[in-house]
């Protein structure tokens, strides 16, 4: 059953310089319990999809509904079963504590202290930051405060979670946490788990299924390994110097998309390219070496959801930042 | 709302220096004016100053807490968890106005009780008409402060030039240290009319002729005074439940609830 429907939305804003349009004819169905990851560039149109679905912003046209409530006509229904967190945001007030700070939010959804306090407890348990409990917010470190806004989402005992970026900008070992949290959540308690995300990590471990969406449009959407598969080709991973745009080789016969991450400390490039068959990377190569670069090293990868999205939008995140900004 | 009441009282007490800050400018203020009416030989208008000294107190909260409370809260990304919820904002707005009552009530009392030590007169007030006028002024300020918290969503960043502004203007105007509207007032009547308008005006008005009523004029009587402060207790209250209404479905539409800006 789909707890999560969306068809044909559209999000125009308008503002002095003309209109942009933030999400174009989206159809999306997600399953209860199942942890589902909207994966996009910034500007990809994520963060507008989940305000629409958390009732924060109206629809331009088209319907989305949250187990079956109509978000923009029964915002007050859908707003009693959902929870939202975001990495980006504050937990709560700074001069209050953490167990004072989600009490206050709990107190929102109408829970009783009795039930309340049961929960923190047990969230705070979960995401291990018991001891910080007491503590205020401006006392805590960012993973701690990362902790607090996830335990916040779910204090309300919530059908289905929207998260925007939760793992963005956290250490390996609170990330991991949190990954693992949301994973038992999803699997032990039938929760459903929407996380917009770019975090490519995040998209392969945890999420059942995976939406790739680019200016406003979703392009593909299935389980992370049949994704995979639809890329159908090989991943050839190069470290070149010194670094320079690489958008050439996408003119390259037998080229499907081309990604890059510089290190300017090194002067150093590394370039993910899909390529069809084995004799196109002696082309790369002679490419390359034509444009004075030189090409340390050079290996082959199994398909990455960075692929599924080079083989959907024919760039790699990194070149969608640059365009961004 | 019992929530968003402990939010606000945790939060003055949390910072000792907003403590400090809500008791002392009043009642610098307060001794500065008094000193200056006692100096000028009119002593015994100085118990104004400390009437205007509570008054001001619960003013600056208003201002500061209430009217921008919702607009710092979007800056840092809690209005929108508001929002998300199922509580309506004007439980939380009337939360609000209760915790700033309650916080601010301790030091407003401090610079009644110390101010009336130094200045006090030998009056005999009609505690009756006070406590009345009082409840009423403390209402309909609160009312105003909902109110402006919808308005301060929609100006965005302009909301700090524009709390500078109005707190000067309505210490100013509203004559929280002398008589501004009546016969005792400065103002032209036409200024005086506008200026009724703001809750503080008549509710200064109320407690000096419940306290002094020799010294001030009689019209508008004081029962006129509390019949005003009621209706203006309505008005803003029904103004703010329709602009916060308005507010969010403005912002869902145009996408401006949680556009942080700055």
């Amino acid at each position: 059953m789909a707890i999560v429907e969306v068809r044909e939305l559209k999000r125009v804003f308008k503002g002095k310089k003309g209109e942009s349009v933030a999400l174009e004819r989206v159809d999306l169905d997600v399953k209860e319990g199942e942890i589902f990851g909207l994966l996009g560039p910034n500007g990809a149109g994520k963060t507008t999809l989940i305000r629409i679905l958390t009732t924060l912003l109206l629809p331009t046209s088209g319907k989305a509904a949250v187990c079956g409530f109509d978000v923009a006509k029964e915002a007050q229904k859908v707003r009693r079963v959902i929870g939202v967190a975001s990495g980006s945001e504050r937990p709560g007030y700074d001069f209050i504590t953490a167990r004072g700070n989600l009490w206050f939010f709990s107190q929102l959804y109408g829970i009783s202290t009795k039930e309340a306090n049961e929960r923190i407890r047990e969230l705070s348990t979960l995401l291990q930051f018991k001891e910080q409990l007491d503590k205020k917010l401006y006392m805590l470190s960012t993973g701690f405060r990362q902790r607090v806004t996830i335990a916040r989402g779910f204090v309300n005992d919530p059908k289905i979670v929207f998260m925007d970026e939760p793992t963005s900008g956290l250490d390996v070992i609170t990330a991991r946490t949190i990954r693992q949290f949301l994973f038992d959540q999803a699997k032990e308690r039938g929760r459903t788990i929407f996380i917009a995300t770019h975090n490519m990590v995040e998209g392969e471990t945890i999420c059942d299924r995976v939406a790739i969406i680019d200016k406003g449009r979703v392009l593909a959407c299935d389980t992370p390994a049949a994704l995979k598969k639809q890329v159908g080709r090989q991943v050839v991973v190069m470290e070149v110097g010194p670094p320079q745009p690489f958008t050439f080789l996408n003119d390259l016969r037998g080229v499907s998309g081309v990604s890059s991450t510089i290190d300017n400390e090194k002067e150093l490039a590394t370039v993910r390219i899909l390529v069809d068959d084995d004799a196109v990377e002696a082309q790369v190569h002679r490419e390359l070496e034509s444009k004075g670069m030189k090409v340390y090293a050079s290996w082959r990868q199994e398909p990455t959801l960075e692929e599924v999205f080079i083989k959907f939008v024919g760039r790699g995140f990194a070149e969608s930042e640059v365009v961004a900004t | 709302m019992y929530a968003r009441t402990w939010v606000r009282v945790r939060s003055i007490y949390g910072e000792p220096l907003w403590l400090v800050v809500g008791i002392a400018f009043p009642l610098f203020t307060t001794f500065g004016l008094g000193f200056l009416y006692r100096s000028s030989g009119v002593g015994a208008l100085a118990g104004f100053a400390v009437l205007g000294g509570i008054a001001v107190s619960f003013w600056s909260n208003v201002v500061w807490s209430m009217a921008t409370q919702f607009y710092w809260d979007k800056q840092e990304g809690i209005f929108e968890l508001y929002l998300v919820s199922p509580a309506p904002v004007s439980a939380i707005l009337v939360g609000m106005s209760i915790g700033g009552f309650v916080g601010t009530a301790p030091s407003a009392l401090l610079v009644g009780v110390v101010g009336w030590q130094v200045f006090g007169s030998a009056v005999t007030p009609s505690w009756a008409l006070v406590a009345t006028g009082f409840v009423l002024t403390i209402v309909a300020l609160y009312s105003l402060g909902m109110l402006l918290a919808s308005v301060y969503l929609a100006y965005g960043r302009q909301a700090e030039s524009l709390n500078d502004s109005v707190m000067q203007t309505v210490s100013m105007f509203s004559g929280a240290y002398f008589p501004s509207v009546g016969s005792g007032s400065p103002f032209p009547v036409s200024l005086q009319l506008v200026v009724s308008l703001i809750p503080l005006t008549i509710g200064m008005d109320v407690l000096r002729k419940a306290v002094f009523s020799p010294l001030t004029s009689a019209f508008p009587t004081v029962y006129e005074d509390l019949a005003i402060l009621a209706v203006l207790c309505v008005v803003f209250f029904v103004l703010a439940q329709w602009a916060i209404g308005r507010m969010r479905e403005r912002g869902r539409k145009k996408g401006t609830l949680v556009v942080r800006q700055g």
